[in-house]
C-alpha cells in the first residue's frame, strides 16, 4: 500500500473562528475514508482544504509525498476531483458540456480536444450510465441523475482521488443505494480512492475502510470502519443515544437512534 | 438553432447595421464633395467608434455576469462605471492635463477610478465571508451613489464650462470628430477582448461556481484579478471617451445568452457583435430623433435598459420564489 494523502494537525481558522483543529489521518491508494460527524464539525471543510477551495491555516497536506502547495491548481486537479453538496440542477449546462469542461486541467487555450479527452468522456459516462442524458440540460435532471452526472464530471477528471461531500443526502432510498453501489464500484474496481461526508453511519460502516469521526473541527475517533458502531462513540459524537441489531440479510452491525426520551 | 447559425445571423446584421447607419439622415440637397467629407470624417469614424465601445461595454458586462453568476451583475451595477466616470470628472475639473504613449491621461484617471470602485466592492465582499450575490449588488449601488455625489460636488466647484462638459458627458455621448477617439479607445478594447477570448474556458467553469472551478484547476483569484484588471482597464477607456453609456453590459450579453447558450466560446464572438450593433443603432436613433440636434445616446440605451432592468428583477424574482 502506498501512503496518497497524508495530513499532519491541520487547521483551519476563518477570521478569529477555529473551524478545525489539529486533524491528522492517512490514506493509502485504494483507502475509503468515510467522514463523520454532527452539523457544523467541520466536514465539509476537510474536503475543502484538500481540494485547495479553503487555505490551509496550520500544518502540512502532503500528497503523493509532496506539499500541497507546491502543486498548481491545475496538477492538483489531476489527483483529486470533487462532487459538491450543492445541486448541479441550478447551473446552465447541458450534461455533455458540463462534463466535458472537466477536462479542463489538461488542456491550455490552445489545445483541441483529444482522442484520449472523448476516451474519458464516454468511460466516465459509460460507468455512471449517463451518456443517454448527455444533450439534455441539467435543469431538466432528477435528483438521482443529476449525482450521476455530477459523478461522471468528476470522473471525467481522471483523478486518482475522488471527494464526495454528502452524495446522497437529498437521494430517495433507491437512489441512495444506487449512487452508494456506484461509489463502491469505483473504489473496488477502478481502484479510485474515495474520501466522502456522510451522515448515513451503516453506510460508512458497512461500505467504507477507514472512518473519522469529527465534532467541534476536532477528531474525535480515527479508525478501522467495522469497529465504528459503538454506543459510547456514537453518544459522544451526536449527544444521541443509539440501538445496534443486525442486518437480516447481512448481518453486519446496524445502529439505530435511540427513540426513547 | 445551432449556436454556429445564430451567430452568423448576429454577424450579419451586425454588420449590415455598420454599413447603412452612416448613410441615414444625410440631407440630400448638399452637394457631393461635402457629403464625402461628412462621410469620412464624422459618420465613419463615429459609426466605427460606437461598434468598438458598445462591444467593449457588452463584453465587460458579460464578464461580470459570468463571474458572479447573475444577469443583474455589470460593470455598472458594480460602481465599475460611477467609478471611472469620477476619475475622469476629477480629471477635468483639476484641469490636469496629461498623456502617456499618446494615451490621453482622461483614460488613466478613469481607469484608476474603476479600479478603486471595484476593490472596494470586491474588498468588502471577500471581508465579509458567505456574503450573496444580493450583498454584492447593494454594494454596487452604494458605491455608485456615493461615486455620484462625489461627481455632483466636483461638478459644482467646476467652472461654467467645465461643469457643462462634465454634465454633457455624463449623459454619454459619441459626437466625435476624426479617427483620433477610435484609435485612443482600439487599443484597450483589443487587449481586453483578447484577455477574455484567452479566458474563455474559465468562464466556464466560474459559471458553474467557484469550488467546482477551484475542483477542476481554475486559479480563480488569479483569474478573477486579471479579468478585473483588463475589464476595469476596458471600461474605464470607454467612460473616459464617450461618457458611461448604460445598461449595454447587462441587456446585450443576456440576450446574446438565450440566443447562443451559455458556452463562452460563441458568447463571446456573439457579444462583440451584438454589443456594436446595438450601439450604433441606439446612436443612430440619438442623432435622428429630433435631427438637426441630437440626444445622448446614454439616455436613449438607458431608456431601453431601465424596463429591462425590472423585466429581469421581476423574472429572477419569481424564478427564485
Amino acid at each position: 500500500m502506498s501512503l496518497l494523502i497524508q495530513s499532519h494537525d491541520l487547521s483551519l481558522s476563518i477570521g478569529n473562528k477555529t473551524l478545525l483543529n489539529n486533524i491528522s489521518f492517512e490514506v493509502n491508494k485504494g483507502d475509503y475514508l468515510c467522514i463523520v460527524g454532527p452539523n457544523g464539525a467541520g466536514k465539509s471543510s476537510l474536503l475543502k482544504l484538500l481540494m485547495g477551495i479553503l487555505p490551509i491555516s496550520e500544518g502540512n497536506l502532503l500528497l503523493n509525498n509532496k506539499l500541497v502547495s507546491a502543486y498548481s491548481q491545475k496538477q492538483l486537479a489531476q489527483l483529486i476531483s470533487y462532487v459538491p453538496q450543492s445541486s448541479g440542477r441550478q447551473l446552465p449546462f447541458s450534461v455533455a458540456e458540463f462534463v466535458k469542461m472537466a477536462r479542463y486541467p489538461f488542456h491550455s487555450a490552445l489545445s483541441d480536444w483529444q482522442p484520449a479527452d472523448q476516451q474519458a468522456l464516454e468511460n466516465a459516462f459509460d460507468i455512471t450510465d449517463t451518456g443517454q442524458f448527455s444533450s439534455r440540460q441539467m435543469s431538466t435532471l432528477s435528483g438521482g441523475e443529476c449525482q450521476r452526472v455530477m459523478i461522471a464530471a468528476a470522473l471525467c477528471q481522471q483523478s486518482p482521488i475522488l471527494l464526495l461531500d454528502e452524495p446522497t443526502s437529498f437521494l430517495d432510498p433507491h437512489h441512495q443505494v444506487e449512487v452508494h453501489r456506484l461509489i463502491r464500484t469505483l473504489n473496488q474496481q477502478h481502484q479510485i480512492t474515495i474520501i466522502e461526508v456522510s451522515h448515513d453511519l451503516n453506510h460508512a460502516s458497512q461500505h467504507s475502510k477507514q472512518i473519522l469521526a469529527l465534532k467541534g473541527g476536532e477528531t474525535l475517533w480515527l479508525g478501522q470502519a467495522d469497529k465504528f458502531l459503538e454506543a459510547k462513540r456514537l453518544h459522544a459524537l451526536y449527544d444521541q443515544d443509539f440501538i445496534f441489531l443486525d442486518h437480516p440479510q447481512t448481518g453486519a452491525k446496524i445502529a439505530l437512534p435511540d427513540e426513547q426520551l | 438553432m445551432k449556436p454556429s447559425l445564430s451567430l452568423v445571423l448576429i454577424s450579419i446584421a451586425s454588420i449590415l447595421i455598420l454599413l447603412l447607419s452612416p448613410m441615414l439622415g444625410l440631407d440630400a440637397q448638399v452637394n457631393a464633395e461635402i457629403k464625402h467629407r461628412i462621410m469620412t470624417e464624422i459618420r465613419i469614424p463615429r459609426v466605427l467608434f460606437a461598434f468598438v465601445a458598445g462591444s467593449g461595454l457588452a463584453l465587460c458586462g458579460m464578464v461580470f455576469q459570468a463571474m458572479f453568476h447573475n444577469p443583474l451583475a455589470t460593470p455598472f451595477t458594480l460602481g465599475v462605471a460611477s467609478g471611472a466616470s469620477l476619475g475622469a470628472a476629477l480629471y477635468v475639473s483639476l484641469g490636469l492635463s496629461f498623456s502617456f504613449l499618446g494615451i490621453n491621461g482622461t483614460s488613466f484617471a478613469a481607469f484608476s477610478g474603476a479600479l478603486l470602485a471595484i476593490s472596494i466592492v470586491y474588498g468588502i465582499s471577500r471581508f465579509r465571508q458567505g456574503f450573496s450575490t444580493e450583498t454584492l449588488l447593494l454594494t454596487g449601488v452604494a458605491i455608485s451613489f456615493f461615486f455620484s455625489s462625489l461627481i455632483l460636488f466636483t461638478q459644482y466647484l467646476s467652472n461654467v464650462t467645465d461643469s457643462f462638459r462634465i454634465l454633457r458627458w455624463l449623459m454619454g455621448e459619441l459626437s466625435i470628430v476624426g479617427y483620433g477617439d477610435l484609435m485612443q479607445l482600439l487599443p484597450f478594447v483589443t487587449l481586453c477582448v483578447a484577455i477574455i477570448i484567452w479566458l474563455s474556458r474559465e468562464l466556464n467553469l466560474l459559471m458553474a461556481g467557484d469550488d467546482i472551478a477551484i475542483s477542476r484547476g481554475v486559479a480563480v483569484k488569479q483569474v478573477r484579478y486579471i479579468l478585473f484588471f483588463s475589464t476595469s482597464m476596458c471600461v474605464g477607456a470607454i467612460v473616459a471617451l464617450c461618457g458611461p453609456i448604460g445598461f449595454i453590459g447587462m441587456m446585450v450579453p443576456h440576450i446574446c445568452r438565450l440566443i447562443v447558450g451559455t458556452d463562452h466560446r460563441w458568447l463571446i464572438p456573439a457579444s462583440l457583435m451584438f454589443g456594436g450593433g446595438f450601439l450604433v443603432v441606439c446612436d443612430t436613433i440619438a442623432r435622428l430623433i429630433i435631427a438637426p440636434a441630437e440626444i445622448p445616446v446614454g439616455v436613449i440605451t438607458t431608456l431601453l435598459g431601465g424596463p429591462f432592468f425590472l423585466w429581469l428583477l421581476i423574472r429572477s424574482r419569481s424564478k427564485t420564489a
